[in-house]
């Protein structure tokens, strides 16, 4: 047996991504230590990383893992080349555009001049441009929901689980662009040299999903 | 001092490995009765259209030259080769031709920069048996070891697989673009909406697909997946496949060589047998060929041809990571200025035996011979033991 490295995120995915691999029949122990990024124990057949969950993509993509535990966002922004295999079902949301409430798709659109804030600026500029729209995107770190309240931005493109957020700060879904969720990558190398490793690996976490018709959410 | 964005300078020891692995290459493809080519840097863009598809295309760094015509950077080396033999006639065929040197590219993401390659390569024009095939699989094979691969495989597939499979399926044309860009992408997740979408996750041909990743093996696979479809159209892609995996296999090289019945490569005019080479040490292939049996008819000749092309930088990387480097044994001869002309001369013969001189001139009333380890002392009478001293140096 082939020694397999994963890439699990820190953030909103992590404690349901724990759960999903504690619960596949030949999971190791996983003493998780919130310090630790890196938990090997020499008898165990997954060493695995715990990374930035934007980068669980990049990881995989240059086979320093040779799986990764990944929000379909994140794909979409990164554009990697990797395998994506599952589903996981975890941290489900959806990328939406939102703008302030009053605003309709006609106004919206049809509007001169827009500026969409964002944390995810490549995918919005495809967004926007298999549209057809010339709008400015905005790249932000957080905060996005302020961005049109204070003027900043007419639109944002982010994600949206529970629209709680939405609703505080007065913004309306205009229109859910992409369905959102945990996705399994794997390195399109690894997937070969361990191909009979990662296609048990794949079967057991199948088992496991297909299992749990209403796997428990959590929301950020 | 700005380095324009997506190139890069390459120092002395980069350098050094890429040269050996250029001339072992260039060695080896000669001992195999290729000849070399050279295909111009700049290609028009009408040529360059006709054979590459919108992702490359979309990528390639393109200008307008003094006549007013759109030219590129040469992204690849095949479309140049077939263009340069599209000019001849059937009585010259078979041509078994190389190529090594850089081909450009903007990057594929944002994230990426590096926009200048290398490739080295050969096609192998006008035979289109399964020999002719074999050869170049194997050739491919001794490429990866000549270039001081320690451990790595070889995938062989087929297009073929994939466009059976493609027009089994009751889909559109524009639905099958969906399905080819999907599996481009290996976004399974997307396929497997896809299916369900179309009432087609229940389909036999359209599960087949969703066991993509995980088609390869041995021997074994053509068994096991041969009565999957019994169609004689579906036997006699797996029939031809295995004929060139047993040729491959009485050349003795079994042992790197893996059968995958899923294999795709990015390129649109694979016709045929396609392949992938790659190492476990690093997350991307490093090699790539096929048959493209279609591309020449682009250039109104009916020629069938087949290819492979390695990217240097990625071999470079696998080597460098191995950490196997070779220093150049460079000495330097210190003379005092007044015996100039007797260090002139040992210094040429050291040169023909081919080691590198630096000289340098030091008042003194002896002469030395140094590398980073070693110092020689000698005089004037000693300089005649030139052997014996470069022998006491290298040791």
């Amino acid at each position: 047996m082939k020694k397999l490295t994963i890439a699990v995120p820190t953030g909103r995915l992590k404690d349901e991504a724990l759960v999903l691999l504690g619960r596949m029949p030949h999971c190791p122990c996983l003493s998780i230590d919130s310090r630790k990024l890196v938990i090997e124990e020499a008898s165990s057949p997954w060493r695995v990383l715990l990374t930035h969950p934007k980068d669980v993509s990049t990881y995989v993509e240059y086979g320093v893992a040779d799986l990764g535990i990944v929000g379909k966002d994140i794909i979409l922004e990164r554009g990697n080349e990797i395998y994506e295999l599952l589903d996981l079902r975890i941290g489900k949301c959806v990328m939406v555009l939102a703008a302030p409430e009053g605003v309709t798709p006609e106004t919206f659109w049809e509007k001169g001049r827009i500026r969409i804030a964002t944390k995810y600026p490549n995918f919005t500029r495809h967004f926007l441009q298999e549209r057809g729209v010339a709008a400015e995107v905005l790249f932000l770190y957080g905060s996005i929901e302020l961005a049109p309240n204070i003027g900043l931005a007419d639109a944002i493109v982010d994600l949206v689980s529970t629209g709680k957020t939405l609703r505080e700060n007065h913004l309306k879904v205009l229109e859910e662009i992409v369905p959102i969720s945990g996705r399994l990558a794997v390195n399109r190398i690894s997937i070969k040299t361990k191909g009979r490793e990662i296609q048990e690996f794949v079967e057991e976490i199948k088992g496991v999903i297909d299992g749990e018709p209403n796997p428990p959410q959590t929301h950020h | 001092m700005e380095l324009s964005l997506g190139m890069r300078d390459i120092y002395p020891k980069e350098a050094r490995l890429r040269k050996k692995i250029r001339e072992t290459l260039c060695n080896l493809f000669e001992r195999w009765g290729y000849e070399e080519v050279e295909p111009p840097t700049i290609e028009s863009y009408e040529v360059l259209s006709k054979t590459i598809g919108k992702e490359i295309r979309e990528r390639m760094v393109q200008f307008v030259n003094r006549e007013g015509k759109l030219v590129c950077l040469r992204p690849e080396f095949t479309t140049s080769v077939v263009r340069m033999f599209a000019k001849e006639s059937t009585e010259d065929l078979p041509r078994r031709v190389y190529y090594a040197g850089k081909i450009f590219r903007y990057p594929s993401s944002p994230f990426r920069f590096e926009s200048e390659l290398t490739q080295i390569g050969v096609e192998n024009i006008g035979a289109n048996t399964r020999a002719s095939d074999a050869e170049v699989i194997a050739l491919a094979v001794s490429a990866l070891q000549a270039a001081g691969m320690e451990e790595f495989q070889v995938d062989i597939g087929h297009v073929g697989i994939f466009r059976y499979l493609l027009s089994r399926l009751p889909l559109s044309e524009d639905e099958k673009n969906v399905v080819k860009e999907l599996l481009k992408g290996k976004d399974f997740v997307a396929l497997q909406g896809f299916w369900e979408a179309k009432k087609l996750h229940t389909h036999p041909v359209a599960s087949f697909f969703l066991r993509f990743p995980f088609l390869r093996g041995k021997e074994d696979i053509f068994a096991a997946e041969r009565e999957h479809f019994p169609d004689p159209e579906w036997w006699q892609i797996l029939d031809y496949l295995r004929e060139i995996f047993h040729i491959l296999r009485d050349f003795g090289l079994e042992k790197q060589l893996f059968v995958n019945l899923g294999l795709i490569r990015d390129f649109d005019y694979y016709t045929g047998v396609i392949w992938e080479g790659f190492s476990p040490h690093l997350g991307y292939p490093i090699l790539a060929g096929g048959r493209y049996d279609e591309l020449f008819r682009l250039f109104g000749k009916n020629f069938p041809a087949c290819g492979f092309a390695l990217f240097v930088e990625r071999v470079v990387e696998v080597m460098q990571k191995g950490g196997k480097e070779e220093c150049p044994f460079i000495v330097r001869l210190i003379y005092p200025p007044k015996w100039r002309s007797r260090a002139f001369q040992m210094a040429e013969k050291l040169r023909r035996e081919g080691l590198g001189v630096v000289m340098e001139e030091k008042e003194g009333e002896a002469f030395f011979l140094t590398t980073p380890e070693k110092t020689l002392r000698f005089s004037l009478q000693e300089s005649d033991n030139l052997e014996l001293m470069v022998k006491e140096l290298r040791s």
